[in-house]
């Protein structure tokens, strides 16, 4: 046994992913492992990846404590992300978290999934208190801490941009992940054909979006006036430029000085782009989240649990109940204050 | 006054979301410049089109608005080609900056009135569209004015109109969380006492579809709808 420090035990299982990490009371990351469900056809169904996450939780668990160089019985604390996602699998790291503290008879706390997106982001970008674009398949969300929480200043009011743009993508014959081959695509092209650009305040609605840019698909002129590429730039520019607007008009009202991306769509270099430009135009610092810690992982929860913890302490193991459907600006963030 | 000396820029007043605000002169008067500069971010056909509609949809929502007894900014020119409107200067202070330093039983009455004035702006057929604490602005003689109409539309439909009130609720929940229960039910207060005087009062309807708005957003427990 090498590590001779406090160790916190992170179980990410909101969605496709199922992650382990496995980090020190001191911040210091010791080891993440992840497995991921990648669709044949269609999108997420969750008894798939109930299935695919039963099969594997112990093996990424066995193998984050290898990576670590540590034993099961070295964990101090168990964190595991109870909120939001999808039922079925919130459960499996719910009672997974809930078996490992009974047996190891120590903590467990339960974690809001976006909340932690933005802490791992705070630890890893070194920023205290940023505007955080959040951006993945599963959230579009504008955020920063307010009045002790973390208030949303914008959301999407129907689907997710991951979604949407994982949507478009399946439906033209891309496999999952779609965001990265829409991005490629995109670069082709200079040709911009009109979308719907949809911006309520700060909050947003890209189902439009995605109806006109299946028609374009559909349309007898496709292949013959313009292509693939052309939509899949279209579509970028569009739903891009709307995030822009939107994150700015969050930055000119809150006047935050940082500007933190972060979520799966966050590995896209034109939307890095946009946001690093209003960013600069309002003299605010901005961070992308390394990708490894912007996807859904393990770290970010424990991370995230332990900051918990370390506020409000142990947490009764009746309590460590899921809720799929949890805001996260319903929820105070003490070690904020 | 010299014709060639009659218009000009002072100085920059403050940087927006998506327009700079400059300080100036128009013949004689004291204004305001509101430039919606490129958006380098966006492609130029897109950010071309959103400035220009943006330009000309503020310029008549502020002069047809004014019609109503609405206190907006007089216009004296809209210039749709470079996105720059230029209006009356109205000196005071953002509701947003003025929240912390003015007592609760003076904000409670700053929003009633606002409610009053957003309800003649719904009366009349016309939703905001951003209607938040940065674009109310308070005079030192504690008149209200709106400011900001570029997400103005045109509209009678009781959705619209609540999703107008849904994004006030939100903003201030999330920016003045303390005062939010006072003021905001000041602001319903108002909004519904202009309603009255109206022949088709729809306030009452508006009001109750901010909680099924409210309900269709994300992450919201079945038991909470």
């Amino acid at each position: 046994m090498k590590v001779n420090t406090n160790l916190v035990l992170g179980i990410e299982s909101t969605a496709h992913t199922w992650s382990v990490g496995i980090m020190g009371f001191d911040g210091r990351v010791y080891s993440v492992v992840n497995d991921t469900f990648f669709p044949e056809k269609g999108g997420l169904h969750p008894y798939l990846v109930k299935e695919q996450h039963l099969n594997n939780f112990m093996g990424v668990i066995h193998k984050a404590l290898i990576e670590a160089n540590c034993r099961i019985r070295d964990i101090n604390l168990i964190a595991f992300s109870k909120s939001p996602g999808l039922g079925p699998i919130l459960k499996i790291g719910a009672q997974v978290a809930r078996m490992l503290g009974q047996l190891l008879n120590i903590p467990v706390i339960g974690v809001n999934h976006c909340i932690a997106h933005i802490e791992i982001g705070r630890l890893m970008c070194k920023v205290d208190d940023p505007l955080t674009l959040y951006v993945s398949g599963g959230n579009t969300i504008v955020s920063a801490y307010e009045s002790g929480k973390y208030q949303i200043f914008g959301e999407t009011l129907d689907i997710s941009i991951g979604n949407m743009i994982d949507m478009f993508a399946r439906d033209v014959g891309l496999a999952h992940p779609g965001g990265p081959k829409i991005e490629k695509l995109a670069q082709q092209s200079k040709r911009y054909l009109p979308l719907p650009y949809i911006v309520k305040g700060m909050d947003l609605s890209f189902s439009g979006i995605y109806t006109a840019a299946k028609r374009l698909i559909e349309s007898e002129d496709y292949s013959k006036d313009y292509d693939l590429c052309d939509v899949a730039y279209s579509l970028q520019e569009t739903s891009f430029a709307m995030l822009t607007e939107v994150t700015e008009r969050a930055l000119a009202h809150t006047e935050k000085k940082e500007v933190l991306l972060t979520g799966g769509v966050a590995a896209n270099t034109r939307l890095q782009e946009m946001i690093s430009y209003i960013s600069k135009e309002h003299d605010a610092k901005f961070e992308v989240v390394p990708l490894k810690y912007a996807g859904d992982n393990g770290i970010m929860i424990a991370w995230t649990g332990l900051l918990r913890y370390r506020s409000e302490g142990e947490q009764d193991i009746l309590t460590t109940i899921i809720n799929p459907k949890e805001r996260m600006d319903k929820l105070t963030v003490p070690w904020r204050g | 006054m010299i014709a060639s000396n009659a218009i000009g820029k002072e100085k920059l007043l403050r940087k927006g979301a998506e327009a700079n605000l400059y300080y100036g002169y128009w013949f004689g008067k004291k204004v305001i410049f509101k430039h919606r500069i490129p958006k380098n971010y966006r492609i130029s056909p897109l950010d071309q089109s959103i400035r220009t509609m943006r330009t000309l949809n503020e310029g008549r929502a502020l002069i047809k608005v004014k019609e109503y007894g609405v206190n907006v900014p007089q216009v004296y020119e809209i210039d749709a080609h470079n996105s720059i409107i230029i209006m009356k200067y109205i000196e005071g202070q953002k509701l947003k900056d003025l929240m912390d330093k003015i007592p609760i039983s003076e904000k409670v009455s700053i929003f009633k009135e606002v409610g009053q004035q957003i309800a003649t702006l719904h009366i009349n057929g016309h939703v905001h569209g951003d209607i938040t604490t940065s674009n109310i602005i308070i005079t030192n003689k504690k008149k209200i004015f709106l400011i900001d109409f570029g997400l103005h539309d045109y509209s009678d439909s009781i959705e619209d109109k609540s999703v107008d009130l849904h994004l006030f609720k939100r903003v201030l929940i999330s920016t003045h969380g303390s005062d939010f229960l006072p003021c905001f039910k000041s602001f319903i207060e108002g909004y519904r006492s202009e309603y009255k005087s109206f022949e088709v009062n729809d306030s009452d309807q508006i009001i109750r579809n901010i909680t099924v708005i409210e309900n269709r957003g994300r992450y919201v427990k079945r038991d909470d709808k």
